[in-house]
């Protein structure tokens, strides 16, 4: 299970990342792994894909990056979410929910 | 903030992409460890866990390269990257890249130059307020012809419109004009009251005239243009003492236009028209007419409205004969001023642009052959991940290259070609002065460039990357089967440029044809060693002023004849080939005891078919078919015996005798022709004189009644003196005489040779336009030629060392190079002559005397071509027979 999840919705990755940096900065490898972990192991966001993303949405100013020390006291480009990305995440969660309900109303449909 | 968020982050993208880099470098190669890490923690060994590390990661570079495309300003910095390597590219070949910058500039800029004419002329905004709105108001002839009105129409058309909220008659003509200096011919327009207003123009000093101004017997002022003002009243602001004296009366400045309002052309002073009353004539059409649309009325119900009326008075008129209107015509004025000019312009415009599309087909030669000497490049590009896109990208970024820097150099070159045009055009093209390099010109030239940039770009581009670019790895640098369908190409685009220059060296061929058939027409009278002295006396209208006119010219011819050099002296209304033309008009088969009491009898008299007849009229001295050489056919001239008093005569052209009096004899008849110059008396025909073309040997000679100027006198004449000594003593001669006769009459000075040679000037520009232009297209199409030929040989230099090395003779090897620049000349040609068939009727309308597909022109024209293209091929054929096999074979 991941291949499919970079050819999911355009926006779902941004809202997983937005979501995973809300308990604190994380680096591009722990960003990986927060996603693995809250979505049970679905989604494997390999860093061909989660690098343009963290640039992207960093350009965008919803996170924002700093170098720091790893546990293991490593340096590493830590990112955390920006005020713009804490408003972003609740647009995004909306409009996630909304879309997921509607695909629910449609899959419930006889 | 996020925006500034973003706008610094592209900002830093764009100009410190090194430490952007180094971050990415850093962040991505940090990831390796902490993955590497992850994998020791999960107890794989150090090797073991980087392996895993880089299986997920998937490749730094890749990694590195995704973030990049996502960036913002990530297609600017990639635009410089394409910019900077199409640059160096173009380097790298500085012998080709140069001949294809100069080729585009020659073709963008010979582009450019020539719509600059076409904008100036017929595409830009005539210079006054909302210019769509006016109109040019004509009547139309029985014979279908717009022409120009007469006052009671015209007075009909202005009360009785609904479409015009301002609507005026003009018409302009050379008078003297004397008191603020030296005595002056000057352009001057008699106008009716609302003609400013149709322009929206108001006087910038004083006032414009007001309806009491234009009255019959009111005070007479004058509005002057701007320049006259500047130039001859001192630019004062005070206009109360200013009186100019034009055709002998006194006249009060009462107004000064705003620099730029030329209308109608070169005009310095505007008059009331009709301050000596309204000619009451509905066939006398002496008077030009705008008018402004009211808002909201369309051309179409304009015309409606004025053909309405116009056919109304044709209905109820009482003068019914063949000069009354038939009907009302409704043209936008710009439509009107360069009506004639429309189609000889897009012509050219056609022209050039033809000689783009071959200028372009010789840069997309020399592209392709580039372009597959890049394939392996390009291969190496494809395989290291490069899109086809980003390939497709390049070679049009490198296409632009060219052609912006090619289109700058061309406008720059259009910038003096516009210049050079403007002095060659003939003086009879409306607008020139509108005609410059301008915003919307440069405009024109951008896109043009761009056009040409894309074309050429996605053309190469979809031509090199559509094939497998793997094959050219494979095939190595040999590049022998591969370029096989290239080649054709290659052909296939050279027999197109052949086929279009053919179209368009046929087409300058018909031209060039059509100004030697001009050229060979017998005027009818001798062009050289004629001096012309155009001479205007103050109008006079009572026959004692007339009188007084005779004798002043008669003393002004005989004076004229004793110049040392000159031969003979005579004078004419208008001399042949001028511009201004003869006026013409419908007169009378009369016997002296028929002549009417009564103008209602002479409306009866002018219905009778066979006492009516039309003609020129001409008014001439006797000296004047001397001096011009028009030969008498029969009868006699002008001589003594035909005096003020003595019964007035006539000399008929040849072709009135032959229309009018078909097998009889002309001379002894009588005729009245009073409505020329309202002099009634009978004019007997005593002599028939040769055909002349008085408006250009390329229109048929019109017939022609002569009248006696010292029985018929006007106040405008030239004079023509045939001399054997140079010009210019003889001119300063005759003023020196003038003057000494009256000071205050100005004269113009020509020869007679000028006025012939500019009479062809529209012809010569264009031919000498359209011929540059075929001439250029046959050299751009032989270096085709002889370029792609040399080229298929270059790269077929193996295939012929073996051919030679298996026994193929150099006649073989040159019969079958040959064959193939054969075959596509022949390709080129038949579609050339196809186009040439479909296209040269387009040119019809300029051509004297040759058809549209003139076989001889058409023959050498083909004939031309194809010696020219196998020339173009033999070159690189012959150099292939000297292909050596034992070199060719190890070539590359």
């Amino acid at each position: 299970m991941d291949s499919a999840p970079t050819s999911l919705l355009q926006g779902t990755l941004d809202l997983l990342i937005l979501k995973s940096l809300m308990t604190g900065e994380r680096h591009g490898l722990g960003i990986s792994r927060r996603i693995l972990q809250i979505t049970r192991q679905t989604f494997h966001v390999k860093p061909g894909s989660l690098f343009p993303a963290l640039h992207r949405m960093e350009e965008e100013g919803w996170i924002s990056s700093f170098w720091g020390d790893s546990e293991n006291n490593r340096r590493a480009k830590y990112y955390r979410l920006t005020n713009a990305g804490r408003k972003q995440l609740k647009l995004e969660t909306k409009r996630w929910d909304r879309i997921s309900w509607a695909i629910a109303q449609a899959l419930e449909a006889s | 903030m996020p925006l500034l968020v973003k706008v610094r982050s592209f900002l830093r993208n764009l100009f410190s992409p090194q430490s952007r880099e180094d971050d990415l470098d850093q962040e991505v190669r940090s990831h390796l460890d902490l993955l590497a890490e992850e994998n020791i923690r999960a107890g794989m060994s150090p090797e073991e866990a980087q392996r895993a590390a880089r299986m997920e990661l998937g490749g730094i570079e890749v990694v590195k390269e995704q973030v990049r495309d996502d960036r913002k300003s990530e297609w600017l910095r990639s635009v410089f990257a394409d910019v900077r390597y199409g640059a160096r590219q173009l380097r790298k070949n500085p012998g080709t890249t140069a001949i294809m910058v100069f080729t585009l500039a020659l073709a963008i800029g010979g582009t450019t130059a020539i719509f600059s004419v076409v904008y100036g002329i017929l595409l830009r905004p005539l210079p006054y307020a909302e210019p769509n709105r006016i109109m040019a108001i004509s009547e139309v002839t029985t014979r279908g012809h717009l022409s120009r009105l007469a006052d009671p129409n015209f007075d009909d058309f202005r009360d009785q419109n609904r479409s015009f909220q301002a609507i005026a008659k003009y018409s302009d003509g050379v008078v003297s004009v004397s008191g603020a200096s030296q005595p002056m011919r000057l352009q001057v327009a008699a106008v009716s009251t609302d003609f400013l207003k149709v322009f929206r123009v108001q006087p910038i000093i004083g006032r414009d005239f007001t309806g009491s101004d234009t009255k019959k017997g009111a005070a007479r002022v004058v509005l002057v243009s701007n320049g006259y003002w500047k130039e001859y009243l001192g630019a004062s602001p005070d206009l109360s003492e200013s009186h100019l004296k034009i055709d002998n009366a006194l006249y009060s400045v009462i107004g000064v236009l705003p620099a730029g309002f030329q209308f109608p052309r070169d005009v310095a002073l505007w008059l009331p028209a009709d301050l000596d009353g309204e000619n009451t004539s509905r066939t006398s059409h002496n008077f030009s007419c705008v008018g402004r649309l009211r808002d909201g009325v369309t051309v179409v119900q304009a015309k409606g409205d004025i053909s309405s009326i116009a056919r109304r008075i044709h209905d109820t008129a009482s003068d019914q004969n063949e000069y009354l209107l038939k009907d009302g015509a409704v043209l936008p004025l710009q439509d009107s001023i360069t009506g004639e000019t429309r189609s000889p312009l897009l012509i050219l415009l056609g022209a050039v642009g033809f000689l783009l599309l071959v200028a372009c087909a010789n840069v997309a030669n020399l592209l392709l052959a580039q372009a597959s000497v890049r394939e392996r490049e390009l291969a190496i590009r494809s395989a290291l991940g490069a899109p086809r896109r980003r390939l497709v990208r390049q070679f049009l970024t490198e296409a632009l290259l060219l052609s912006l820097v090619g289109g700058g150099l061309g406008v720059l070159g259009a910038i003096f070609g516009v210049a050079g045009l403007v002095g060659l055009a003939p003086e009879s093209l409306p607008r020139l002065d509108s005609v410059s390099i301008n915003i919307p010109v440069l405009l024109f030239a951008l896109l043009l460039s761009t056009t040409v940039a894309v074309g050429l770009g996605a053309f190469t581009a979809v031509r090199t990357t559509s094939r497998d670019l793997r094959n050219a790895l494979v095939e190595g640098g040999r590049g022998q089967a591969g370029t096989q369908s290239g080649a054709k190409v290659g052909r296939l685009i050279v027999a197109a440029q052949m086929a279009i220059t053919l179209v368009l060296v046929i087409g300058a061929g018909l031209l060039g044809r059509s100004l030697m058939k001009v050229l060979e027409v017998n005027p009818g009278f001798r062009v050289e060693k004629i001096v012309a002295m155009e001479v205007s006396l103050p109008g006079a209208d009572d026959p004692k002023a007339k009188a007084t006119q005779a004798i002043f010219f008669s003393n002004l011819i005989g004076r004229l004849q004793q110049i040392p050099g000159v031969q003979k002296v005579g004078a004419a209304s208008s001399l042949p080939l001028d511009d201004n033309g003869l006026p013409d008009g419908m007169f009378l088969l009369l016997n002296q005891n028929e002549v009417p009491k009564n103008l209602a009898d002479f409306d009866a008299l002018f219905r009778q078919k066979e006492r009516m007849g039309v003609a020129d009229f001409c008014v001439a001295s006797r000296g004047y078919f001397e001096a011009l050489q028009i030969p008498l056919v029969r009868g006699r001239m002008f001589d003594e015996r035909d005096g003020a008093d003595s019964p007035h005569v006539a000399v008929i052209s040849e072709s009135l005798a032959s229309e009018r009096w078909p097998g009889q004899d002309p001379i002894g008849h009588t005729i009245e022709f009073g409505n020329m110059d309202g002099d009634l008396r009978l004019l007997t025909i005593v002599g028939i004189v040769g055909n002349v073309h008085q408006y250009g040997l390329d229109s048929p000679s019109r017939p022609t009644v002569y009248v006696d100027l010292f029985q018929r006198p006007r106040s405008a004449i030239t004079l023509t003196m045939l001399s054997e000594s140079d010009t210019k003593p003889v001119a300063s001669s005759a003023r020196a005489i003038l003057q000494e006769l009256d000071p205050e009459v100005p004269a113009k000075f020509r020869t007679f040779s000028q006025v012939y040679s500019s009479s062809l000037g529209s012809r010569r520009f264009n031919l000498i336009l359209i011929g540059f232009f075929g001439v250029t297209a046959l050299l751009l199409t032989t270096a085709g030629v002889f370029g792609v030929m040399a080229y298929s040989v270059s790269r077929r230099t193996r295939e012929i060392g073996v051919r030679v090395a298996l026994g193929a003779g150099s006649r073989e090897v040159l019969a079958m190079i040959l064959g193939q620049g054969i075959r596509t000349i022949l390709i080129g040609v038949a579609a050339g002559i196809a186009g040439a068939l479909a296209l040269t009727r387009t040119v019809v309308s300029l051509l004297f005397g040759v058809t549209a597909t003139d076989p001889l022109t058409f023959t050498a024209v083909i004939l031309l071509m194809i010696a020219v293209a196998l020339l173009a091929c033999y070159i690189p054929a012959r150099r292939a027979t000297r292909v050596d096999p034992l070199v060719a074979l190890r070539y590359e």
